[in-house]
């Protein structure tokens, strides 16, 4: 969106030359003029008035001050140039409040260079200044919208969660079960580090707090295939740490289930008779690839779920960062900041969204231990 | 058959080579790339073998506690100095303690055998599938570290896939560069087998004796043999090279009578 500049003077020839000025040096801006305050208004009423280059002595008792103040009203970010012989009337520091950034004499080389470089010294102003307002409105509208959205995608989640873990882990305890005629059974599963197992009625189980690898489950990984363990034979076991619910068990026949990102093992226990044979072991390896399977879908859309939600919070967060109203005005570097994770999630997607959330909250809580907090 | 072969056969015949009593891994560094080894099981099962040196190669290079991340290495050990008592074994954990490796572990733990502790052997009772070497610039540097190891005159004995030749495995279809072995169950433990297929060279007794697992047949449990067995005939020969163990493996199997 181009700027937009309104020159009012009540003399027509100057405010002609003041616009034909402006409109042949090609400095892209809308030009608009206004030969009293009542026609100003009636522009910046409906028009977003960025530059208003004001004569002083506007000849209706009303001065350029005044007028800015009203013309505030409506283009609350408007500054202005002032044009006049009475710059002393009004003193700096209260026509800098109300938006005057730079005055030109009438009296004193009113030339048409001086106008230009002084309209070019508050464009490389208000030009940036008018982006970052766009983007705070767009952020916060964006903050808003999906304010609004976000609950109806946690509920969406929530109900397209295909079969949660500890429903599949029953189910497929009690199909393995049956089929090799195992006394019991449980699925373990290591996501993220945290071991969890549940048994054949889904229930969750005991589990002890040790490295996956030194479990039976991690050593069944490191198998890579079904394979039956004497849990009585104290040599088979060295270098096991057992969960409660397997210490108590005599022979296991362990399934790991092969997953990229995740561990998991079907465990059966205790099969009266003969033991655990080779069919046993077929019947397992097909439940271990079903297993697999549930545990891979169960994590995609774990996955899927946090990215979704991280780029969520994460443009809360960029949202968050340029303030909340237009007189709050964020420091240039935090707008660089928002830019730069709008730019990141855009081009590489949420997952680099996320790792610099993680880099910006390493930072705060390394600054946070050198200040004490 | 030749006279001149049957001479050859005659004098390496698994008799006469295996069971010399000097045929005990003496004087030969073994590298067990795997979960690590926990040396107070493998010191309690094997009281005169040398004490264990090893590093931890992931999530990077560290100290070697003798705790295992998992007891898969330990049981590899066990059986290497079951077949070679006096071999001195070096352990490179490979999986630490998140209980997951990756290829770049493994080659740094080949060059590791390679450059620090001057390893004869490199035992690989590991694999991944042609999936996981992906990109291709992993799976050459992986061929790269083997073929290294077999330049510097260095055995390495891979485990071929349970499944092999259903689903290949690497580094063990990286052969010829080094013994790659599928399992088998055999009267005499020291009984390596000649049998090309598909890329993978020897079956060895896939049988472990110790540890989780041991007694299910596994190419994990055959590696070792074979790689115990090397062992066994480097402490009578230090400088046989790769390719002429290889041909003692194939000369043994088929003085056994194997074609």
């Amino acid at each position: 969106m181009s700027e937009t500049i309104l020159v009012v003077d009540d003399e027509e020839p100057v405010r002609r030359t003041i616009v034909d000025w402006l409109t042949e040096s090609n400095l892209g801006c809308t030009v608009l003029s206004a030969g009293d305050a009542e026609s100003a208004l009636h522009h910046a009423q409906s028009t977003s008035i960025d530059l208003a280059i004001l004569d002083w002595n506007l000849g209706t008792g009303v001065d350029g001050l005044q007028l800015l103040e009203d013309l505030a009203e409506f283009c609350p970010e408007i500054v202005a140039i002032l044009v006049t012989g009475y710059a002393s009337r009004a003193t700096p520091l209260m026509a800098l409040r109300k938006g005057v950034r730079d005055y030109l004499d009438k009296d004193q080389e009113f030339t048409r260079d001086k106008l230009l470089a002084a309209v070019r010294r508050q464009l490389t102003q208000i030009v940036p200044a008018k982006k970052r307002r766009e983007m705070n409105a767009a952020l916060s509208q964006f903050r808003a919208d999906v304010e609004k959205v976000l609950p109806l995608v946690q509920t969406s989640a929530a109900l397209t969660d295909p079969v949660p873990l500890p429903r599949a882990a029953a189910v497929l305890c009690a199909y393995v079960m049956s089929e090799t005629g195992a006394s019991h059974a449980a699925v373990v599963a290591s996501v993220d580090g945290a071991i969890r197992a549940w048994d054949a009625a889904g229930s969750s189980l005991q589990v002890a707090d040790v490295p996956y690898g030194r479990t039976l489950a991690g050593a069944a990984a490191g198998f890579g295939a079904p394979a039956v363990i004497d849990l009585s034979d104290s040599s088979a076991t060295a270098g096991l740490n057992l969960h409660p619910f397997e210490q108590c068990r005599r022979s296991a026949l362990v399934a790991p289930l092969a997953v990229a990102g995740a561990h998991g093992a079907i465990e059966l226990f205790d099969k009266p008779g003969a033991g655990f044979g080779g069919d046993d072991k077929r019947r397992a390896a097909a439940a271990a690839a079903i297993g697999a399977e549930l545990l891979a879908q169960a994590l995609a859309d774990r996955d899927a779920n946090r990215a979704l939600f991280a780029a969520v919070a994460a443009a809360l967060k960029s949202s968050d960062l340029p303030g909340e109203s237009s007189h709050h005005r964020a420091d240039p570097a935090t707008l660089e900041l928002a830019e730069a994770i709008q730019g990141l999630d855009a081009r590489h997607g949420s997952p680099a969204v996320q790792h610099c959330l993680e880099l910006v909250r390493g930072l705060s809580r390394l600054l946070d231990d050198l200040a004490g907090r | 058959m030749t006279d001149f072969l049957r001479d050859l056969l005659a004098l390496v015949h698994p008799d006469r080579l295996l069971h010399d009593p000097r045929a005990d891994g003496a004087g030969v560094r073994v590298g067990v790339v795997d979960s690590g080894i926990d040396r107070a099981t493998i010191a309690s099962a094997h009281p005169n073998a040398a004490p264990i040196d090893g590093v931890v190669l992931t999530p990077a290079l560290g100290p070697y506690t003798g705790v295992a991340s998992a007891p898969h290495g330990t049981t590899v050990a066990d059986v290497i100095l079951t077949v070679a008592p006096a071999a001195t074994i070096y352990s490179a954990d490979v999986f630490g303690p998140s209980g997951t490796g990756d290829v770049a572990a493994v080659v740094a733990a080949v060059y590791h055998c390679l450059d620090a502790w001057n390893c004869q052997v490199i035992n690989l009772s590991l694999g991944v599938t042609e999936a996981r070497l992906q990109p291709a610039i992993r799976r050459n540097e992986f061929r790269k570290a083997i073929e290294e190891a077999y330049h510097r005159g260095v055995i390495v004995v891979a485990a071929a896939h349970n499944d092999h030749p259903l689903t290949k495995s690497y580094p063990a279809a990286f052969s010829p560069p080094l013994i790659s072995v599928d399992k088998a169950i055999f009267a005499d433990p020291l009984e390596v087998r000649y049998r090309p297929q598909e890329e993978v060279e020897f079956l060895g007794h896939g049988r472990g004796y110790r540890g989780p697992f041991a007694r299910e047949p596994a190419t994990s449990w055959a590696a070792p043999h074979v790689a115990g067995v090397a062992a066994r005939l480097l402490s009578l020969a230090p400088d046989l090279r790769p390719f002429e163990i290889k041909a003692l493996l194939s000369l043994m199997s088929r003085a056994r009578g194997n074609a």
